[in-house]
């Protein structure tokens, strides 16, 4: 009778059920929609099954089953060797396995696979509701596997599931403590093997080109980008230009970075070879900023930070043009810690390759602001005039800056822009200024990222949603190497200094497709930051703990890292645990307290006994030491000294308080034995 | 090799675990083991290890650590579940040599504990599953099967636990010292046994062959018949010579001796005098039971009827 084999009693398939849908659950927002239906169908028959409604599926029905689901997969399009795609087959597995379990074996597969999806969840998030849910999970996971094996008929099934539920609960807190020390002691491994990451999340945020509506499409999101914390207080907020790319080639409509459209293997060479970062073309000046920033998972590499940044810890690519980039697009969210000095003179003697780049220009095009280029370089004194001159057209003439452009046409947009409509968003401000630099021979180019960020008071940090997004320019003078200059200041200076909700306060165009959202409502603003705050706490814990933060922990803890220090305190806290663990269970180790003199008679005893004359149970002392000094008369006077000492402890008139001097006697008796 | 170490692993269990009635578990009885589910999870472990390192994933490093955390917790909670029982031996009855021998056991533990699905029994026989939650005392028995006649000692009762997660086994024996005697299978041999036995039943009360004072019946003449139990109207009639027959009736008794059987074998004849014993037992007779080396009067009762097939139970052993 192996009770594994035992078949699976109506609790345990209740419980089934139960993991079944909370397992598959949190699944539904990130696999292909067909699936669902699937897992549900397979839940509804399972449970019709328990009630006797319908029968078990036969073997064709389940080969049907298993080759519909496969090619269910095949069709819906997940690239094969992806993580969506091993997950999906995981769940289509856990649906029929779970259709078909009827042994209490096969439930515990079905709980064992529970554990791993449980887990496979985290890797498409890592929110605090997902962490939470996690453990609800969890909880109702160990609680089948005790409801399974142990079905407690003596009790009500409201009973049993309560009994499980509050015993896994229970189980789940207590081990907690355990859980936490191997958390902060195990080490962290560098990845052994690149797996596919999660791929159907659609990339969002800034991307590597610019046509003029989209960075007007992308502030109509309020969703986060990234959040920062400063190590020294907060640079001033017009200062914060979270610089993320550069585009240089301008097609006449649309600016991207190079001529090429470069796959991002193609673009991490071009950055790492042709492109790449000189540090020795920096000058740094200023003060330090330092920071730590949490970026949002956005299927994209880029990553923004204060330019210049001179060091940076985290897994990245620097390119010539200043710029930070993951390795990988960002398919979870990701930390870097930078320190920047945004004062510092870049590119004192420039490159011809990069002056090349940044003096690109389409042909013949654009001709009347060709002409109003030549016209005010004639004018000027200097470059320096020349571009006061430009930007003293935005201020002066009738621009508008808006959320909602005109179209432009499709050829010369610069001309329409500069002469026709004059009404338009950053993007439009930033590339008809980069134009009008390269059209009188100056460099320049195109920056694309985030400016701003709106400031969580309870939380000292900082958050730059997507409605930050922003472009600018950058251009190159000799004196001063590559300078920030953003033309839309001089049309609309509150973008800036406050913020795009500021900036678009009497055009009302702020976040004007969402119907609802808690910004317009100051109290409830407020309660969404504090609860932002709390998120970002969480974020900073969960993603922080890494290789490093362990190692900085230890040493805030310990001082100096010895392997002895470690294993000292690891030893410490185990026990501990060990003795919390007991007297939480009330588990006492028996104490067999034995008196002295008893612990020496007994093995008085013993060496008698191998001697071979063994004391039977009801024997006095006195009798059997007068027996054994009968049997042994070479020993007689160390057995019977020994046992007037000892009777003399145990009964004399000093029994009380046990002399030592006594009980050295009795081992001096015991040792010439 | 092997049957040395399993030698002095039953030997070592024997010094631990002395032969007893009664045993209340606690540490130095109890053993523990992480069972093959234990094994299994641990294998989940390591994928979930690997899936945390590959992903640089904390909250999976979490998950993963917190069933490692689980897999070491269980085997204290399994541990208690098992501690603090008592397992007494209140008896075990007699029964037919091919019948379950049955042993009454009470489990118990100390009022404030509860303590669920242990497993006591022979794991190879009888397994029974015993909560003590709403009562701290169960009894209940539990059957194991008996081959041969004769004095029966069980194997040592196993009492186990895998309680809550199934991750580990906790288990401890109890050797007991409480024995029961199994009688022989009856079996009556009814092809001879009407025509040959000695003893034959008659309404009056039980025959006792070869007796004088009344008659009995007529037979073949035998040579060491005397004189004057030859029926001479008999020879008259049929030229040849015939015995009278005469028999006592005494009370209604009657012998069941080993002697008399007219087949071989012990066993076969402990089988037969086992049903016998039964037979007039069930009829409400006097019996008296003769083997060699036992001799028991005639008496009446279930007293007596214990006796004789004690009797015939320990026949051949010391008792």
């Amino acid at each position: 009778m192996n009770p594994a084999k035992a078949a699976l009693s109506y609790t345990g398939t209740i419980w089934l059920l139960i993991t079944q849908v909370l397992v598959m659950l949190p699944f539904v927002q990130y696999l292909p929609l067909w699936l669902m239906p699937v897992l549900a169908f397979t839940a509804i028959w399972r449970l019709r099954v328990v009630k006797g409604q319908s029968d078990r599926p036969g073997l064709p029905v389940k080969i049907v089953l298993m080759v519909l689901g496969i090619g269910g997969l095949t069709l819906s399009g997940l690239p094969f060797p992806s993580l969506d795609f091993m997950v999906a087959i995981l769940l289509l597995g856990f649906a029929f396995k779970t259709l078909e379990a009827d042994s209490q074996r096969d439930a515990i597969v079905v709980v064992l696979l529970g554990y791993f999806l449980l887990a496979v969840h985290f890797l498409y998030s890592q929110s605090i509701l997902a962490g939470l849910y996690g453990v609800l999970t969890l909880v109702a996971l160990t609680a089948a596997l005790i409801g399974i094996h142990h079905p407690m008929n003596f009790m009500s099934s409201r009973q049993s599931t309560s009994h499980a539920l509050r015993l896994s609960a229970l189980m789940l807190l207590q081990c907690l403590p355990l859980m936490l020390l191997i958390f902060m002691f195990a080490p962290r491994l560098q990845p052994l093997f690149m797996l596919p990451l999660p791929s159907s999340q659609a990339k969002s945020g800034i991307s590597d080109s610019m046509t003029p509506g989209d960075i007007a499409s992308l502030s109509q999101s309020d969703a986060l980008a990234f959040r920062v914390t400063f190590k020294n207080g907060k640079p001033p907020q017009n200062q914060l230009y979270w610089r993320g790319l550069t585009l240089n080639h301008f097609d006449g409509r649309r600016w991207k970075q190079f001529i090429d459209d470069y796959e991002l293997r193609q673009l991490q060479q071009n950055f790492a070879h042709n492109y790449r970062w000189q540090p020795d073309n920096l000058d740094i000046r200023g003060p330090a900023v330092e920071y730590e920033a949490i970026y949002e998972r956005s299927g994209q590499p880029w990553l923004f930070t204060l330019t210049p940044a001179t060091e940076v810890y985290g897994d990245v690519l620097r390119g010539g043009d200043y710029r930070i980039m993951a390795r990988t697009e960002l398919q979870a969210p990701a930390m870097l810690k930078a320190v920047s000095y945004p004062e510092s003179l870049r590119d004192r003697t420039l490159q011809p390759m990069v002056r090349r780049l940044a003096l690109q220009l389409p042909l013949n095009t654009n001709p009347r602001s060709h002409s109003l280029a030549q016209q005010l370089r004639t004018q000027s004194r200097s470059e320096q005039d020349y571009i006061q001159r430009v930007l003293q057209r935005f201020r002066d003439q009738s621009f508008h800056y808006t959320l909602r452009p005109p179209m432009l046409g499709s050829t010369d947009t610069i001309d329409a822009f500069l002469f026709d409509s004059q009404r338009g968003f950053c993007a439009h401000y930033a590339g008809s200024f980069v134009f009008m630099m390269r059209a009188a021979g100056i460099p320049a180019r195109v920056v694309t990222g985030y400016q701003g960020g709106e400031w969580n008071a309870t939380g000292q940090y900082l958050s730059v949603h997507q409605f930050d997004a922003h472009a600018w320019t950058e251009v190159w003078l000799a004196e001063s190497g590559w300078a920030r200059i953003d033309p839309t200041t001089m049309v609309a200076p509150d973008r800036v200094e406050q913020g795009l909700e500021a900036a678009m306060r009497t055009e009302g165009s702020f976040l004007e497709n969402q119907l609802f959202t808690p910004r317009k409502i100051e109290w409830l603003n407020r309660l969404r930051q504090q609860i932002d705050s709390v998120q970002y706490g969480w974020r900073r814990f969960v993603l922080g703990y890494d290789r490093d933060a362990q190692s900085e922990f230890f040493k805030n803890l310990l001082g100096e890292l010895t392997i002895k220090k470690v294993a000292a305190t690891l030893g410490g806290l185990m026990i501990a645990l060990g003795l919390l663990w007991m007297l939480l269970l009330g588990l006492k180790p028996e104490h067999r307290s034995i008196a002295p003199e008893q612990r020496l008679y007994q093995r008085f005893c013993k060496r008698l006994a191998k001697k071979g004359l063994a004391r039977e149970p009801g024997q006095t002392p006195g009798d059997f030491a007068r027996l054994a000094a009968a049997k042994f008369p070479q020993h007689a006077a160390a057995i019977l000294g020994f046992n007037g000492v000892y009777e003399e402890v145990c009964y004399g008139s000093e029994a009380n308080h046990k002399p030592k001097g006594l009980l050295a006697q009795m081992k001096q008796h015991l040792q010439k034995l | 090799m092997m049957s040395r170490t399993a030698d002095f692993t039953q030997q070592w269990i024997r010094q631990r675990l002395p032969q007893t009635r009664e045993v209340t578990l606690n540490q130095r009885r109890i053993f523990i083991v992480p069972s093959k589910l234990a094994l299994g999870m641990l294998l989940l472990i390591i994928l979930l290890f690997v899936l945390a390192i590959n992903f640089q994933n904390s909250l999976v490093y979490a998950v993963c650590f917190w069933l490692m955390a689980l897999l070491v917790l269980n085997i204290l909670h399994t541990y208690r579940n098992l501690a603090g029982i008592t397992l007494k031996v209140i008896g075990l009855s007699p029964c037919f040599a091919g019948a379950n021998a049955t042993l009454e056991i009470e489990l118990s533990c100390p009022p404030k504990q509860k303590k669920y699905a242990v497993h006591v029994g022979w794991p190879e026989h009888d397994m029974i599953e015993v909560n003590l939650a709403q009562q701290h005392s169960v009894r209940t028995q539990l059957a194991h099967p008996t081959t041969r006649r004769g004095r029966f000692t069980p194997p040592r009762i196993t009492i186990e636990t895998r309680y809550p997660l199934r991750l580990a086994v906790a288990w401890s024996y109890l050797m007991t010292d409480a024995s029961a005697i199994i009688y022989p299978t009856p079996k009556a041999r009814t092809e001879n046994s009407t025509t040959n036995t000695s003893s034959t039943e008659h309404s009056g009360g039980t025959e006792i062959p070869r007796g004088s004072h009344d008659f009995g019946g007529i037979r073949e003449y035998q040579p060491d018949d005397a004189p004057r139990q030859l029926h001479w109207g008999k020879y008259a009639q049929t030229g040849e010579l015939y015995s009278k027959t005469f028999v006592d009736y005494s009370s209604p008794q009657r012998w069941l001796a080993w002697e008399t059987l007219p087949f071989p074998g012990t066993e076969a004849r402990l089988s037969h005098l086992c049903s016998q014993v039964l037979d007039c037992h069930a009829k409400q007779q006097e019996y008296g039971l003769s083997i060699p080396g036992t001799r028991i009067e005639p008496a009446q009762g279930e007293a007596h009827k214990q006796r004789c097939l004690s009797a015939l139970a320990l026949f051949g052993e010391q008792a």
